[in-house]
């Protein structure tokens, strides 16, 4: 792992080199010191969320590439042994972006073959210590309990078929259950955004997955929903807004 | 404001939508539900500016994403957020050459 991450940190403006895992938790990672792991575990998360969304936009990305004022953020897919991994490169505006994306696709290569023989094995050689950590255990590398974190890479959602399906369209047993599915997503928009009709629709899917959403379903959803919200006394809010 | 029309026209261009930094919806061309496209482009966004932040990177300007056949380009044009799909993949650099004017005039 070690002397794949130093290959992409010896292209010219590459400043950071992280792996991590579809629950966000960093497996490995290389940079300039300021770059330590506590950072690195971090936006690792953040990233995680935001290739979530990415995914249901889109559920065949490869790459993903952020542009920023001072540099860029090159992810990459790598998925080995069914698992999604992303392999992320952080950069100032000097990258020359032909030779970031040669040298991402080599090192995405070794790194799904070195993931696999990873996992195959009980150790783990070659991992820094961060990477060790992280796999330890299938629990370390799964959201825990406390991760209220939706799991939308999962839900095999996609932007056509979003696009196709929108809220109004989710398939429900009678008007009553549609004027309850606008209230959840009115209701927990105001914790997380527009993006509770997403949530909402993701939440149905779960709930009620062979047969249209109904009412005597209603509880099982909300609970369901509230698990998007992070904030203990917000989710409570939540429940009791919808068992009015 | 973006000129979505204007967007939509560029070849490669397969759907485009506007929206805002929190998700909101303004508009749409040849995307049926552009209420979810704009939600996960202010979700997906908003994540991504986070860890830009703290990496040190600044402000957020553009994303591109790219699968085997298509892709996706979000910019950021001012407060809003034009999210044009792409198809084929192929055109994914032009479409973003393309969109980096209207970007770098800051709308």
């Amino acid at each position: 792992m070690e002397t794949i991450l130093q290959s992409l940190m010896e292209l010219s403006g590459v400043s950071a080199v992280l792996v991590f895992d579809q629950a966000g938790q960093l497996l490995g990672h290389r940079g300039h010191s300021v770059y330590d792991q506590t950072l690195c575990q971090g936006v690792s998360a953040a990233l995680a969320k935001a290739l979530d969304a990415v995914q249901l936009q889109q559920e065949d990305w490869e790459t993903v590439t952020a542009h920023y004022a001072d540099g860029k953020l090159v992810l990459r897919r790598v998925i080995a042994v069914d698992q999604t991994n992303v392999l992320a490169v952080v950069a100032d505006g000097s990258l020359n972006a032909s030779f970031a994306t040669v040298a991402l696709r080599v090192a995405a290569g070794k790194l799904k073959r070195f993931l696999e023989g990873g996992a195959a094995s009980s150790s783990t050689p070659g991992l820094g210590s961060s990477a060790a950590s992280a796999r330890h255990g299938p629990a370390a590398s799964q959201a825990g309990p406390a991760d209220s974190r939706p799991n939308l890479a999962a839900s095999g959602l996609s932007w056509s078929k979003i696009s196709n399906v929108g809220l109004s369209r989710v398939a429900v047993a009678d008007p009553a259950s549609g004027a309850f599915l606008t209230r959840c997503a009115k209701e927990l928009a105001q914790y997380v955004g527009p993006i509770a009709k997403v949530y909402v629709e993701e939440g149905v899917r779960r709930v009620s997955p062979e047969s249209p959403f109904a009412l005597p379903q209603a509880k099982a959803l909300v609970d369901d929903l509230a698990a998007q919200i992070e904030d203990t006394g917000d989710r409570t809010k939540f429940q009791k807004a919808l068992a009015k | 404001m973006a000129d979505l029309a204007s967007i939509a026209r560029i070849p490669g261009v397969a759907s485009a939508v506007l929206g805002d930094e929190s998700g909101g919806f303004h508009d749409a061309v040849r995307e049926d539900d552009g209420e979810s496209v704009a939600s996960i482009t202010g979700f997906v966004a908003a994540a991504l500016a986070r860890a830009g932040e703290e990496l040190g990177l600044g402000s957020m300007r553009r994303i591109a994403a790219a699968g085997a056949n298509r892709g996706f380009v979000v910019v950021k044009l001012g407060q809003a957020y034009v999210t044009a799909r792409v198809e084929p993949a192929a055109a994914l650099a032009a479409v973003e050459r393309a969109l980096e004017a209207p970007a770098a005039k800051g709308g």
